[in-house]
């Protein structure tokens, strides 16, 4: 197990380092476009999860459908799968979860199951078109992503008890507050418990949320890395052919991938809908959440345990930007984190650099490669694989 | 005037933990056959890729009729009329036979192409040297023969008259190796200078002049063919006398153990069938090899037995169990085991380690799992056991990634995996393809060690000299079907070549009676 | 239905497939040279973005409406070359890095929106984060020296006729012959199908890559562009999600410029088609259900998908295309 645990900690430390070349970017950025704010701005994105607890709480609050949309991208990934459908599992998973507790009057937890079976047929249907009939799940999804949205538009028009307005406010171009006297006398368990973690970090937005999206990452982390099932679908996702000649049902198994991951980005959408200070806005623009999933991802290598840290920082200099206003427009970061991301290919590329220099401290091995080198042939052998 | 056009000097390249050409030193005479002998690995290919300017020396000079020059890329190769053949050939698939042989030094005006002018000289050359091609056929279509001759025509458009050949009758049959022969022979009359990569002694002796030896990187020497024998040029091939012979008890068959009858597998694009009503049996303790020229619906044929394709119509049996259409762990589990003839895209999962790719074939057995959650301890007392007793080599043992392994003990392992699943019936095809001398007699010792062991083995193999020294029996395919059943103790190559390009075939009453 | 109607969705259909083709043709040239290009969304932001901006300088300075199209030309080159000079970060990442393709793209995608509300905000100031398109930019009768009327013809060619729809169909037909009729294109095919094969015979892959990834760019930008200015509503930082669009387009479109026409036509028509539902009789009104307008607004990706399921066995896309090319080949 050696080997393994260098692999994790190359690429933590890959990460790491494009996280601070990408921090250094964005101090660069702060000085171009204002100069005297731009040492105390740093200072405010860099601090400001922590100074206060209600901050540290916003960041858990944020990092909770953001760690989930990261873990289904990243699930996706690691079945060779690219699950840019996110978006579209998270809304229709938040419409299922407010179905629930507003229409049927259901306790939250029904309300995350529900939404996870919504996240799953949006899921199931891009899986299903790649297995069957070989269309490429990206096209599926972003289309699903629009069908999606557009159906969950269309359906809460026409359920007059979702909007706002049937529970006393004004405006019906939003879902109800849960938090609102008249909706919490007809279901007190619509929200997310708070379990006194909102006394204890004193903001209304804490709630047991993250810590269930950390389970479910480590749940994940568990089936990927021990069981069977995970193996297999590894298998698939790193080489079609040898787990059909393996006897691994590669059809299944897209469509099982593409349907969890679905399940937790419809999750991701329960667990902030029902949070009970989030209401589900009708706009014709895709929600953000759903892409992301793709950074946390990205950054964490796709790795369950690594997408904890990745939607914790993301989230963390989120709140930090929010701070960065009104000296500095709110976007800089989202300029950060995307540059974060570029710099992660400089990172793939020192960690190729990271692994050789391993490599050649074992020098018993190079002599052992000689002995029994095919070493042109191998030149020709990934050509031929690279075909 | 140098009396050599070429001279390649104290050529040196190395890649990362590995020195491909140590100090070589290679000199081509004008007008002659040059042949480079080496086995699997030896270093032939990358050298002559340095000459052809694919790669970069670390050290060594060039020379060009006596002036050294820096070949940078095959740009400059071709300027001084240098062209290659490649192995694996280097044609796009999509395009047409003229596109491919045009692209690179395309004639045009104002950046437009001018294929008219193009197409007049390449069917001006192929008449001239009878190297018959069409044109607007697209790659994709022909077959590996006429495939071939785009590469030669290829050079010969370019005018290049310095040609090197890189392991080209891998593809072809007897008949098209003399051929093949010939047309370079009519090359070098011609003034023409060829250099001829091969691990095949047989061809050196045939048409070579002289002949240059590698063994592992390093040049041994450079004989005149005139003046060598066969032994000695193995002998400096590979270090040590090779026995050219396998030590093999006879074979004493058993049960029938893997039968398959009047098996039709079709093709999606085309109504001529892939493997077009096939029938045999391979009983227990005997090999059976099946000889072809590559395309001739081997590759089809197992996958249609092995589970990975449909066949249209017929039947398969595994002792008495009918498994036409079982799935392929069905399959396995009845004591199928498959050495895939492509190991990177069917033998391994190349980012899996090596416990996780042994175990490819059985972690789902109880051996391996328990309530769903892998054995870990298990599989790398399993991947240990294994490495020892087939010599697997891997930098990190069990935890080794697949991927960084040599090509050698990548198909060990696959070799291991599938003879210790203790399988019935095993399909090798193509088991020891890119191996060294040493790995190639191992993997055959084990292939006769399962036979001996009362199991029934299937060799299918594009080599020739291996078919015809494993197996017990030997089975000819043509265009899908069976077309010949020789008894490998009498067979001569000459006979299989025949039959192999389809200008001979046995009455299918003497076929069946064996 | 009446002529007018026939007329405004014809044209409508033009005006929105137009920026689709652009950016579909853009990533055929990029896929054909072998590097996948998800950024296409970020690029048409980046395009979009500086082709406006140069457009409201110019409006701002008080001499856009004489010369009116050659300013909206300027635009449109601006917009290209824009578009072509971020490219060029994903085929830094792509060629010479070697990384994944997806996370060059990804990244690109997110970083385009954000610098264009930061850049806005700087030129504009706070808060102002539309630029707004200056009504000169529309080509009309006047233009032409004609007054108005109101014939099928006449409807259907100037409702909303902009430089940038002739100047599509141009540069479709310009990259047919260049794709098929010109060495650049046979070269650069081939280093999507088979990198080692051009590699041998000479040509350099690794540029052929960057040609192609920044012809994405430019015919991206063009792309982004012309989509702002027949939205009509000035640039607000996004596409709406276009250039995945593109993506599927060129997919349907089997990485081929005529397919591509093809398909983008088909979309743009169902996409109008749902905005008119209203005046078209023999389409379902759906009385009883609020905001029935989501129903329309779905049938052009619900019509793509079932297509796309019926078309996609044969799909082919270029051999070797999201593989990194190692000349080292180790």
């Amino acid at each position: 197990m050696k080997h393994k645990y260098h692999k994790g900690l190359i690429n933590g430390m890959a990460s790491l380092i494009s996280i601070v070349m990408g921090l250094v970017f964005g101090f660069a950025l702060l000085l171009i476009f204002n100069p005297r704010y731009a040492l105390p701005g740093f200072g405010n994105l860099m601090s400001a999860g922590f100074t206060s607890s209600e901050k540290l709480a916003k960041v858990f609050y944020q990092s909770a459908p953001l760690l989930m949309t990261g873990l289904s991208v990243a699930f996706a990934f690691k079945t060779g799968l690219f699950n840019i459908g996110a978006t579209g599992q998270y809304t229709l998973g938040a419409f299922f979860s407010l179905v629930a507790v507003v229409q049927f009057r259901l306790p939250w937890w029904a309300g995350i199951l529900l939404a996870m079976v919504g996240g799953a047929v949006m899921g199931f249907i891009p899986g299903v078109c790649k297995a069957l009939f070989n269309v490429n799940e990206v096209i599926t999804s972003i289309m699903f992503n629009w069908i999606s949205l557009f159906v969950v538009n269309l359906s809460i028009n026409n359920m007059p008890l979702l909007l706002a307005n049937a529970w006393g406010a004004i405006n019906k171009d939003r879902t109800a507050a849960l938090t609102s006297p008249k909706f919490v006398a007809y279901n007190p368990n619509a929200t997310i418990p708070k379990a006194g973690l909102d006394q204890l970090l004193g903001s209304n937005y804490m709630n047991i949320a993250v810590f269930i999206a950390i389970l479910i990452a480590l749940i994940i982390w568990l089936v990927m890395n021990r069981t069977t099932f995970g193996y297999e679908l590894k298998a698939c996702g790193y080489n079609r052919f040898a787990s059909d000649y393996a006897g691994i049902n590669a059809k299944r198994n897209i469509i099982l991938s593409m349907t969890i991951a679905g399940a937790l980005a419809g999750i991701g959408g329960g667990l902030y809908y029902l949070s009970g200070t989030a209401q589900y806005t009708i706009v014709k623009s895709l929600l953000a959440m759903g892409f992301n999933g793709i950074p946390v991802a990205l950054l964490a290598s796709s790795n369950p345990l690594g997408t904890i840290f990745s939607a914790l920082f993301i989230s963390f200099i989120q709140v930090g930007g929010d701070l960065l206003q009104p000296e500095y427009s709110r976007e800089i970061i989202d300029i950060i984190i995307s540059v974060i991301i570029y710099l992660s290919a400089f990172a793939l590329l020192m960690r190729g650099w990271i692994s050789k220099l391993l490599m050649r401290n074992q020098t018993e091995n190079v002599n052992e490669e000689l002995d029994d080198s095919s070493a042109s042939d191998d030149a020709a052998e990934s050509e031929e694989s690279a075909k | 005037m140098s009396e050599f056009v070429i001279e390649m000097l104290n050529i040196t390249k190395k890649f990362p933990g590995i020195i491909a050409n140590d100090d070589v030193t290679l000199q081509l005479k004008k007008g002659e056959i040059h042949a480079l002998l080496g086995e699997n690995g030896a270093g032939k290919s990358t050298l002559m890729s340095v000459l052809f300017g694919l790669y970069k020396p670390e050290g060594g000079v060039i020379k060009k009729d006596g002036q050294v020059v820096q070949i940078n890329d095959p740009n400059d190769a071709n300027r001084l009329n240098i062209g290659m053949v490649h192995q694996h050939f280097k044609l796009v698939e999509v395009f047409t036979v003229l596109d491919n042989i045009i692209l690179g030094a395309e004639e045009t005006k104002h950046g437009f192409l001018q294929k008219k002018e193009a197409r007049a000289k390449v069917m001006q050359l192929s008449e001239k040297y009878g190297l018959q091609v069409d044109p607007d056929a697209l790659i994709e279509e022909i077959g590996v023969g006429m495939q071939q001759r785009v590469e030669i025509l290829k050079m010969l458009f370019r005018e290049n008259d310095i040609l090197i050949f890189d392991e080209p009758t891998a593809v072809l049959t007897p008949q098209e190796i003399s051929e093949l022969m010939q047309i370079m022979r009519n090359f070098a009359q011609e003034g023409k200078s060829i250099l001829f990569i091969t691990h095949k002694l047989n061809e050196i002796m045939a048409v070579a002049d002289r002949v240059t030896v590698l063994r592992k990187g390093k040049g041994i020497g450079t004989v005149n063919v005139a003046d060598t024998t066969v032994d000695e040029l193995a002998e400096m091939m590979v270090g040590r006398k090779i026995n050219f012979t396998l030590d093999k008890a006879p074979a004493t068959p058993g049960d029938p153990a893997l039968t398959v009858q009047n098996l039709v597998v079709g093709d999606k694009h085309h109504a001529k069938k892939k493997v077009n009503n096939v029938s045999f049996t391979v009983h227990k303790g005997e090999i059976v090899g099946i000889a072809g020229i590559d395309g001739n619906g081997q590759s089809d044929l197992v996958y249609a037995l092995t589970g990975l394709m449909k066949p249209e119509s017929g039947a398969i049996y595994i002792g008495d169990h009918d498994i036409t259409h079982m799935d392929v762990r069905g399959r396995n589990d009845l004591g199928l085991a498959h050495i895939p003839e492509d190991r990177h895209k069917y033998g391994l999962v190349l980012d899996y380690t090596l416990a996780e790719n042994l175990i490819l074939k059985n972690y789902y057995t109880p051996s391996f799992q328990h309530a769903g959650f892998l054995r870990f301890d298990e599989m790398y007392r399993y991947c240990d056991d294994l490495s020892k007793r087939f010599d697997i080599r891997s930098s990190q043992g069990s935890a080794t990634i697949v991927r960084s392994m040599s090509g050698g003990n990548q198909q060990k392992a696959i070799v291991a995996r599938e003879l210790s699943l203790q399988p019935d019936v095993i399909i090798a095809m193509q088991p020891t393809r890119g191996l060294d001398v040493g790995a190639i007699e191992y993997i055959h010792k084990q292939i006769l060690a399962a036979r001996d062991d009362q199991k029934a083995v299937l060799l299918v193999s594009l080599e020739l000299d291996e078919v015809m020294s494993v197996s017990d029996r030997i089975l000819v395919m043509f265009e899908g079907e069976i077309v010949a059943e020789i008894d490998a103790k009498s067979a001569t190559a000459q006979e299989l070549g025949l039959y192999m390009s389809g200008a001979n075939r046995q009455s299918r009453m003497e076929v069946e009676q064996q | 239905m009446t002529s007018n109607v026939i007329a405004d969705i014809l044209s409508g259909t033009i005006l929105f497939a137009v920026p689709l083709m652009l950016v579909a043709l853009g990533g055929m040239f990029s896929e054909r040279s072998g590097i996948i290009n998800i950024a296409l969304e970020g690029i048409m932001v980046i395009g979009a973005l500086f082709g406006c901006l140069f457009l409201s300088v110019v409006e701002a300075s008080g001499i856009g409406a004489a010369y009116s199209q050659l300013w909206v030309l300027g635009a449109v080159l601006i917009a290209a070359v824009t578009g072509a000079v971020f490219s060029l970060l994903l085929a830094f990442a792509s060629i010479q890095l070697k990384a994944d393709q997806t996370i060059g793209g990804t990244a690109l995608n997110m970083m385009a929106p954000a610098i264009a509300i930061v850049l806005t905000w700087v030129i504009q100031g706070q808060g102002q984060s539309t630029i707004l398109i200056p009504s000169w930019v529309r080509i009309t009768q006047a233009n032409f020296g004609i007054t108005a009327g109101n014939g099928f013809l006449e409807r259907f060619i100037f409702k909303s006729l902009f430089l940038t729809t002739p100047l599509a169909f141009i540069l479709l037909i310009v990259a047919i012959v260049a794709l098929y009729k010109t060495r650049l294109g046979l070269r650069l095919r081939s280093c999507g199908e088979h990198p080692q094969a051009a590699d041998s015979v000479g040509i350099n892959v690794y540029k052929m890559r960057y040609l192609g990834v920044s012809i994405s760019g430019f015919l991206g930008g063009i792309g982004g562009f012309a989509f702002t200015v027949a939205a009509g509503s000035g640039f607000q930082s996004s596409v709406a999600g276009y250039g995945f669009l593109a993506l599927a387009v060129m997919i349907f479109g089997n990485w081929k410029p005529l397919n591509i026409l093809g398909a983008s036509l088909f979309f743009a028509l169902f996409k109008v088609i749902g905005s008119y539902a209203g005046s078209i009789p023999f389409l379902p009104q759906f009385e009883g259900i609020k905001s029935a307008e989501y129903i329309y607004l779905m049938l052009p990706y619900i019509v793509t998908m079932i297509v796309l399921i019926l078309t996609s066995k044969k799909s082919r896309a270029p051999k070797a295309e999201g593989i990194p090319y190692d000349k080292g080949g180790r």
